[in-house]
């Protein structure tokens, strides 16, 4: 009796390892992760904005390499934070293992988030740092230091002697006061070296009459900062219209079509340039971190270029610039 | 019980052969199974490495024939463009009369170079510059970028330098005309005069690099697999993941990728794990390599590890069950003697256990067959000895209250105290007692032959008073024998068959004699009862040692009880052995061992 019994179990083991082996060998293999999924989701999908377009670039190459399902994600309009929300809130229904937002700041913003942890999505936050208890992952460009680059370049094209006039867009606009603490910074030691920040909205034009005010009141400075790209592009209009090229420095944050071609022309003296590819890259891959369970830094800083005409057509730099390949 | 049998279940959980063998089996499947599994994922995924490795080759060859094809097509383009008499004359030092000749040549190149990109739309541009100031493109209207300058221009440069042979640059942005910045591959090629000498300009051809980079990027080479092309001082000209590496953020095995020859390719292992490089030289100098992650060719390396797997694993059951059923059928007829020798235990001797093949266990079985019969034999003679002892001393007992001897012996002493003869009833009376105490109170078998002398001496004096003149007797014993041991009352069934049979009827012999001898003979001690009454005949003697049985009923114990008395007291070797010859008298030999 015992031996039919042992023979039985014996059997009866082996058959079900076997029918476990076939039906669950990725669970005991756990090699292969076809389920990890993350979720982009963009200030902007728009495929018009080079910005947004070379993040998602980024996003793509590191699921690539890491061998990961990707979905993009974004509203139309970049400051559409309605729609940014109800995607959102979308993309928690769709139960992703990760998030990775560049959110468009607003109060409802947090508690959506938060109910994203609640279902247990990991929650990366690029571009723009974000309120929230506790903090999530970040993975931004370092605006603060895009802001000291701006400083030194204009430390160096004033040899030494900048007296600088800033055009900001929004006083309220965190990318764009990270970036003034980050000039103020450089800048200040030097004696009088800002006459003003001037606030332009995200207007061009706002931004080429407060430039032609200045140069009207014929204060004595010798270098534009310009934070945002419209305010560069009104301001190299008006140095291009008023001959100014080569005797006031300009110097810009971003970069666009327009840009580059002041920078060709020389009105534009710098831009500081950010790496979008990187910050979807980086983003990407954080939130695989966190997903696997790895130690990820709080805060991961992208470093910015400063691109000027002589700069702007070596290998890596004409990356930046265009990082498409297939545009027209 | 059950208990018990419970926790030696739990100690030695194999106690059966039947689950030895199955483990051993088991255990031996196992590693065979283990080990070919093994080996032969092993070598199927060399295999794999092997067959990827020229996959990945031939996919490399084609994109170095495409692009090569696309070159060569820009090549061909260059050489349209020299040859042009148009284009020629144009670019040449002469001047043109009015500017509206210069229009209808500038009209019709352009229309050719229209022509031709008109059928490519791989080309984005071709363009003519004459160091004489003049040029012309595939559009009507070109205005240059003013501020590009066309003599820094890399491809212009590089063009001007190598003086007549094309030239291909890396990838970049075109910024030569106004407005427009593409991506592109430029071949450059300066323009000689009709003398072949003086250069007169430089012919410019851009390939829309979204060509070479739909190449690439549709390469399949694996989920994670990719291509890059550097060119010969390792600059990259076409990589997915360029800004990365730009940043810093990935590295690319550039150099080897540079020193490696075409056709070759290298294994690279590291954090982002194995990888192989296949590289090969296009014909105009730059290196195309493909990189395999190997264990991206897991699709397949995985797939086959589990059919492997799974395969095995089946396998193993297979061979477990079939273990099982083989160990059940070896032991099967060991538990079958098992279940035969309980029964043997238990006292069953009939039983006979059933030999299937005549292997080991079957020749077990016989042996243990034999066995068991032998027993069985061997039993039943011990217990057939035991019967014929206690029955011969039943017959031992009887004899010595044989009632006719002590009627006759009381009759004798009634007779004698008749006679007043005081003397003789006293001695008869105390042999009389002498010989019953001497045979009943003693339980022993075995008495030391003074004893035994001693009784028959008794005897012989009771049967002497009562037969006087006609009996007459010797008793001869040598000393040293009468301290060793022999059977009670060996001596005095002889001694009576002599009188009864021998003597008293020899009617008118007055000198009736027994001699009683006993000697040592080497280890043995040999009794002489010898008489010289009437004898036998040999047919009555045949009678008396086959027959012993019908002689006593009459004369107490017969001749062949005391013989199978001593045979089973001391062995077979002692007995005892009649002589006799008729008128002449009998002689009974018998045979005892010494024993102290």
């Amino acid at each position: 009796m015992r031996k039919q019994r042992f023979t039985i179990w014996l059997t009866l083991a082996v058959c079900t390892v076997a029918i476990y082996a076939i039906f669950n060998y990725k669970l005991i293999f756990g090699v292969s992760h076809p389920d990890r999924n993350v979720t982009v989701i963009l200030k902007s999908l728009n495929v018009r904005l080079d910005f947004w377009q070379a993040v998602n670039k980024g996003a793509e190459a590191a699921a690539k390499e890491m061998g990961v399902e990707l979905n993009v994600v974004g509203p139309l309009q970049e400051n559409d934070a309605n729609d940014q929300m109800r995607i959102l809130e979308e993309a928690i229904a769709a139960k992703p293992e990760a998030i990775v937002i560049a959110p468009i700041i607003d109060d409802r913003l947090p508690a959506i988030l938060a109910k994203a942890r609640a279902a247990g999505i990991q929650l990366v936050v690029i571009d723009t740092p974000l309120e929230l208890n506790p903090a999530p992952v970040l993975v931004s460009n370092d605006h603060m230091e895009a802001g000291k680059l701006a400083g030194r370049t204009a430390v160096d094209e004033t040899k030494g002697h900048p007296t600088v006039a800033i055009i900001s867009d929004r006083a309220d606009s965190k990318i764009s006061a990270e970036r003034l603490s980050g000039l103020r910074q450089v800048l200040e030691p030097f004696n009088n070296s800002i006459i003003g920040v001037y606030y332009a909205e995200n207007s061009e034009d706002t931004a080429y009459e407060a430039a032609k005010q200045l140069l009207a009141e014929d204060k004595p400075f010798n270098t534009f900062i310009t934070l945002n790209e419209s305010a560069t592009a009104g301001v190299a209009k008006l140095l291009h219209e008023q001959n100014k090229s080569g005797v006031l420095s300009l110097i810009g944050f971003d970069s666009s079509v327009d840009e580059i071609q002041w920078l060709e022309a020389g009105t534009l003296r710098a831009a500081i340039v950010q790496k979008p590819f990187n910050m979807g890259y980086l983003g990407v891959k954080a939130a695989l971190k966190l997903i696997d369970g790895n130690r990820v830094d709080p805060i991961t800083y992208i470093e910015s270029n400063v691109i000027t005409q002589e700069n702007m057509y070596t290998p890596e730099n004409q990356k930046l610039l265009f990082p498409f390949i297939n545009n027209k | 019980m059950s208990r018990d049998r419970a926790i030696r279940f739990r100690i030695f959980p194999l106690k059966s052969i039947q689950s030895n063998i199955s483990l051993a089996f088991s255990l031996l499947i196992l590693a065979a199974i283990v080990l070919t599994s093994l080996v032969s994922y092993q070598v199927s995924v060399d295999a794999v490495e092997r067959n990827s490795k020229g996959y990945i080759e031939e996919i490399i060859k084609q994109v170095n024939m495409n692009i090569q094809s696309y070159v060569d097509n820009m090549e061909n383009i260059s050489l349209l463009a020299l040859t042009n008499k148009d284009v020629k004359y144009y670019i040449s030092d002469n001047s043109f009369i009015s500017s509206g000749d210069r229009r209808i040549y500038e009209k019709q190149i352009s229309d050719l170079f229209q022509a031709i990109l008109y059928t490519r739309n791989d080309i984005a541009s071709i363009m003519v510059f004459g160091y004489n100031g003049r040029f012309v493109s595939d559009r009507r209207i070109t205005n240059l970028n003013p501020n590009a300058k066309l003599q820094e221009q890399a491809w212009y440069k590089m063009a001007k330098s190598e003086g007549g042979k094309s030239v291909i640059s890396a990838p970049h942005v075109q910024n030569i005309v106004q407005n427009e910045y593409r991506w592109v591959v430029s071949l450059s090629r300066e323009l000689k005069s009709t003398d072949g000498i003086t250069a007169e300009g430089v012919f410019l051809v851009d390939l829309n690099l979204s060509v070479i980079n739909d190449i690439c990027s549709n390469i399949n080479l694996g989920k994670k697999g990719y291509l890059f092309i550097v060119d010969k001082n390792g600059n990259i000209v076409y990589h997915p993941q360029q800004q990365l590496i730009d940043s810093k953020l990935r590295s690319e095995r550039i150099a080897d990728v540079v020193q490696a020859s075409s056709g070759s390719s290298f294994i690279a292992k590291d954090g982002e794990g194995k990888r192989i490089y296949s590289v090969q030289d296009t014909n105009f100098g730059w290196k195309i390599a493909g990189v395999a992650y190997t264990d991206d060719l897991i699709a397949s390396k995985d797939e086959l590890r589990n059919s492997i797997l799974l395969y095995s694993l089946c396998g193993l059951t297979i061979s477990l069950l079939i273990s099982v059923w083989l160990s059940h059928r070896l032991s099967k007829p060991i538990k079958e003697l098992q279940s035969d020798m309980k029964q043997v235990e238990k006292g069953n001797f009939d039983i006979q256990t059933e030999i299937g093949q005549m292997n080991e266990i079957g020749q077990l079985g016989r042996s243990f067959n034999l066995m068991v019969s032998r027993t069985k034999f061997l039993m039943e003679e011990t217990i057939h000895n035991q019967e014929n002892k206690r029955k011969s001393e039943l017959l031992l007992l009887q004899s010595q209250i044989n009632p006719h001897f002590l009627y006759n012996t009381l009759d004798s002493i009634v007779w004698m105290a008749e006679q007043k003869q005081h003397e003789e009833v006293v001695l008869m009376t105390s042999a009389l007692a002498k010989l019953f105490r001497a045979s009943i109170t003693k339980d022993q078998e075995l008495v030391p032959i003074r004893v035994e002398i001693e009784h028959i001496t008794n005897y012989l004096l009771i049967q002497k008073m009562r037969y006087e003149e006609e009996l007459d007797y010797y008793i001869d014993i040598d000393e040293s024998i009468l301290s060793y041991k022999t059977l009670k009352i060996l001596l005095q069934p002889f001694v009576e068959n002599a009188i009864y049979h021998g003597i008293r009827n020899m009617y008118g012999i007055e000198d009736g004699r027994i001699t009683i001898r006993g000697r040592q003979s080497n280890d043995q001690i040999v009794f002489e009862v010898e008489d010289n009454g009437l004898g036998m005949t040999p047919e009555q003697l045949g009678k008396i040692r086959f027959n012993g049985e019908e002689d006593a009923r009459n004369q107490g114990i017969g001749i062949r009880n005391v013989n199978e008395r001593i045979k089973l007291y001391f062995g077979h070797e002692y007995g005892i052995h009649i002589r006799s010859e008729i008128e002449v008298g009998t002689c009974v030999t018998i045979t005892i061992p010494k024993l102290e």
